[in-house]
């Protein structure tokens, strides 16, 4: 039966096509579809707020620059891991993201849980020549972004968007997206206010790259590289043991 | 090219060029306060060059020849001259940003030179500018001859080919502009991708087409392999894809999936992109160029159709251990390793077959070193498939993920495997495709490859080393049961690899413009082979036979 | 995706995949080895060898 079947698979090309789709998708599908029913399974964070405007504006810069290529942000269950970078990445944590940024590389450090490790004066320091602060780093200058303006006036469509694709953004937010972003950056300003009400009291309002007379794209990404890890405290709550490396079992 | 083209698929091309005129038109005035925009003038300049193009021939005369007495080769000739613009530009690339690594002043203060931005212009460079050009364009023709059918159309050819590069102009510009999705290998952003989607469903068509005028009663394998690389990377490509843009006037759209559905797809895709990409396609090449070349058919046709579906169900599986300890549940980690050893058995099941077939013509391997760039193919095959296998196991994965011995091994397959049977199946078509009767110069293939192994040789061990010392560096404790190095101490340590890692692709780079050289010359002044009809030239330059 | 329960799913999925990989492993061997196919893989086997350099209509 099988060299039947098969001499007229090949007769027909189409229906060879069939059975490499046949083959090749089942073990896409085995392993992808459980994963939406995932929520059952995975930790619940009801504290967990959404990106601000400015933190959302700040985390598509650093997918814009590529910044995946040398830092993960998925701190994995081994215990060097966690001792280096902190408590282990729980998948509650990237619920929000789009793209995960959790990377394959570490040409530079982890940066799950960055936030508020340095000051904002540290990362704008940092990121405009990283060897005036880190002599020894191979990491490229970012001091453009302190030169340009921030685009704010199309985040309402991006909140939009993410809004559209389940994540939980207000009709409110999403209408604020620009004055937000501007308040976020801020402080005295009368906008500023509006970011604590609608993103919480916890929410970082601050001159990011000390500059508070423009809005440009280091605030965003300082805002954002500030909140890493911080969106939820989840991973602090329950911390199962971790790993030892050499001697991990399955 | 176009006095080819009867008057009707002269309309036919002029209508379709005209019509991505439109859209690039569209996307510049919907994308003009944004990257779109500028991809809208991108689309109109390539797409209003070709149209001039053919309507500065449209009233030429008609060919009078009987086309459908000869294979049609000017599509394939124009993949392998794309191919090797695609492999010096990719390969530059990637020299520059091996070396930004190591001296991080090699940038302009400007953004498009950081290593960021560069680096996917170098992947996806060498992969879709260079592999793609040239699955294509080897595609085309092995299933030509195999089938002993002339290819199903003479337009559509060009518009995969044509169509493709546009995709991969678009990409790697978006880079330098900023528009990236951030999704490793599949950086491109939504209008690209729809675009892809287009130029592949007529990819593959127009081979599925020429496969049903086969006389053949059966299909020779190595097309199995190359339609398993059309369809899946098809799939694949789009179920990874899929995103919502934020706008019609947007370069920038978000994906659907979301956090760890995301990771699991990406490297679902990321994973077999490596698989149905780089290795299926390749296998295609090897299993028509190697036994041609050598004039001895392959050694099991049963164990290559064995592998075939080895390596078509296996694959998919696999692509969960790029995410071992992650926030991936366990039983998905498990399965993904389990699958990636099992992998092993029907690679290096073709990596025998390949090296059992020169089994008896060692002798040709030794003079011929286009031969020779197949066997070490077939042998870096067998070792990074090895390599690959073993890294997919947890507790290795522990050491080696995250560090530069994943890039080490990426690119054991890459250059090894990959750039060495294009090589080898470039030099064995180009002189075949162009009626002459040899390479210009066998001398400069034999530099190429020794240049290509010690490139790669240098490179390879390189990047164990470091990988393997930064690894070390990250899990090591001090008596007290505290760290022993910070992290920058294990980047001070990675500088000299980093040199050598530079150095290595930098003699790859410089074999890749020998053989763009080589073949520029073979083109030019080699006259032509005296048995015209000669599918495969004889006695290629085989000295000593 | 409705009503059914991940770890529902997750049996499936594990047990439907080793079935499924069992029967395909199966049907591709008999293939591969079927004796009167033989004869089709050696003439592919061969032919790719021949010096003839014309479509066959």
């Amino acid at each position: 039966m099988p060299e039947l079947f098969h001499r007229k698979l090949e007769r027909s090309a189409i229906g060879f096509v069939l059975a490499i789709i046949a083959a090749a998708s089942v073990g896409g599908i085995v392993e992808i579809a459980p994963l939406f029913t995932i929520d059952e399974t995975v930790e619940e964070a009801p504290d967990m707020r959404v990106y601000t405007p400015l933190e959302l504006a700040g985390r598509n810069i650093y997918v814009r620059e590529g910044c995946y290529a040398c830092h993960s942000q998925m701190i994995r269950t081994l215990r060097d891991e966690v001792e280096r970078y902190g408590p282990y990445s729980r998948a509650v944590e990237s619920q929000y993201d789009r793209p995960m940024l959790w990377g394959s590389k570490r040409t530079g450090p982890d940066l799950a849980r960055v936030g508020g490790k340095y000051s904002d004066f540290w990362h704008v320091a940092h990121l405009i020549n990283p060897r005036d602060v880190v002599p020894e780093s191979n990491m490229p200058a970012y001091a453009f972004l302190a030169r340009t303006e921030l685009r704010t006036n199309d985040l309402g469509e991006h909140l939009a968007a993410q809004q559209a694709l389940g994540v939980p953004y207000t009709d409110e937010m999403v209408a604020n997206a620009a004055r937000d972003a501007y308040g976020q950056a801020f402080p005295d300003s009368e906008a500023a206010s509006g970011v604590s009400e609608r993103y919480g009291e916890a929410t970082s309002v601050s001159a990011f790259d000390g500059v508070a007379t423009r809005l440009t794209e280091m605030d965003a990404l300082v805002a954002y590289l500030q909140v890493l890890g911080r969106l939820t405290d989840a991973a602090f709550r329950d911390t199962a043991a971790t790993e030892q490396a050499p001697d991990a079992e399955d | 090219m176009i006095g080819r083209l009867t008057s009707t698929e002269r309309q036919y091309a002029a209508v379709v060029l005209s019509l991505l005129v439109v859209a690039g038109i569209a996307m510049a005035a919907l994308g003009r306060n944004d990257a779109l925009g500028v991809h809208g003038v991108l689309v109109i300049l390539f797409a209003g060059g070709l149209l001039y193009a053919v309507l500065s021939a449209f009233f030429e005369p008609e060919p009078r020849e009987d086309r459908e007495a000869s294979y049609y080769d000017d599509p394939i000739k124009a993949g392998i001259v794309l191919s090797m613009a695609w492999a010096v530009f990719g390969m530059f690339m990637g020299v520059w940003v091996a070396a930004q690594l190591a001296w991080p002043s090699l940038a302009f203060d400007a953004a498009w030179s950081t290593f960021g931005r560069l680096r996917p212009t170098h992947t996806s460079g060498v992969i879709f500018g260079f592999g793609g050009n040239a699955l294509i364009a080897t595609s085309f023709h092995v299933v030509q001859r195999t089938s002993r059918a002339r290819l199903a159309g003479q337009f559509s050819p060009w518009f995969v080919l044509f169509g493709f590069n546009l995709f991969c102009v678009l990409a790697v510009s978006g880079y330098l502009l900023g528009v990236t999705q951030s999704k490793e290998y599949a950086e491109a952003e939504w209008y690209a991708d729809l675009w892809l989607v287009i130029v592949w469903i007529t990819y593959l068509v127009l081979f599925l087409r020429t496969i049903a005028r086969r006389r053949e009663p059966h299909i020779y394998v190595a097309n199995w392999y190359f339609m398993a690389f059309i369809v899946v990377v098809a799939i694949l490509h789009i179920v990874n894809n899929l995103a919502v843009p934020i706008s019609w006037g947007h370069a920038k759209s978000y994906t659907i999936w979301p956090g760890v559905q995301d990771a699991m797809v990406q490297w679902w895709y990321g994973h077999n992109a490596v698989a149905f990409f780089l290795t299926a396609g390749f296998l295609g090449m090897l299993y028509y160029y190697l036994p041609v070349r050598a004039q001895r058919p392959i050694f099991s046709y049963r164990l290559s159709i064995l592998s075939f579906w080895g390596i078509t169900f296996f694959y998919m599986w696999a692509g969960s251990h790029h995410l071992h300890y992650t926030a991936l549940p366990h039983w998905v980690q498990t399965l993904g390793m389990t699958f990636s050893v099992m992998l092993l058995v029907p690679s290096w099941a073709s990596a025998g077959n390949a090296l059992l077939t020169l089994n008896g013509a060692w002798h040709r391997v030794r003079d011929d070193a286009t031969l020779r760039f197949m066997m070490a193919a077939a042998v870096f095959y067998g070792l990074s498939t090895f390599e690959g296998s073993f890294m997919a196991i947890r507790p290795v994965n522990a050491l080696s993920h995250y560090t530069d011995w994943t890039v080490g091994h990426v690119h054991a397959g890459a250059l090894g495997w990959v750039a060495l049977i294009t090589f080898g199946s470039l030099y064995t078509l180009v002189p075949a495709l162009w009626k002459r009767e040899r390479m210009y110069s066998a001398r400069l293939v034999e530099v190429h490859f020794w240049l290509a192994i010690a490139g790669t040789l240098i490179y390879v061990f390189a990047m164990w080393n470091s990988g393997i010392i930064q690894g070390l560096m990250w899990r090591t404790y001090t008596e007290d049961g505290a760290l022993a190095y910070s992290f920058v101490d294990s980047l001070v340590a990675m500088y000299p690899y980093y040199i050598a890692r530079a150095f290595g692709g930098l003699l790859f780079l410089i074999g890749a413009l020998i053989c763009s050289y080589n073949i520029w010359m073979t083109v030019r002044s080699v006259p032509l082979a005296e048995r015209r009809d000669s599918d495969v030239p004889a006695a290629v330059a085989v000295p000593g036979e | 995706m409705f009503e059914i329960s991940h770890e529902t799913l997750v049996a499936f999925s594990k047990s439907w995949g080793l079935f499924y990989l069992m029967g395909f492993f199966l049907c591709v061997v008999a293939y591969a080895f079927w004796p009167s196919n033989r004869k089709r893989f050696d003439r592919a086997k061969t032919s790719i060898l021949d010096r003839d350099d014309k479509p066959w209509k």
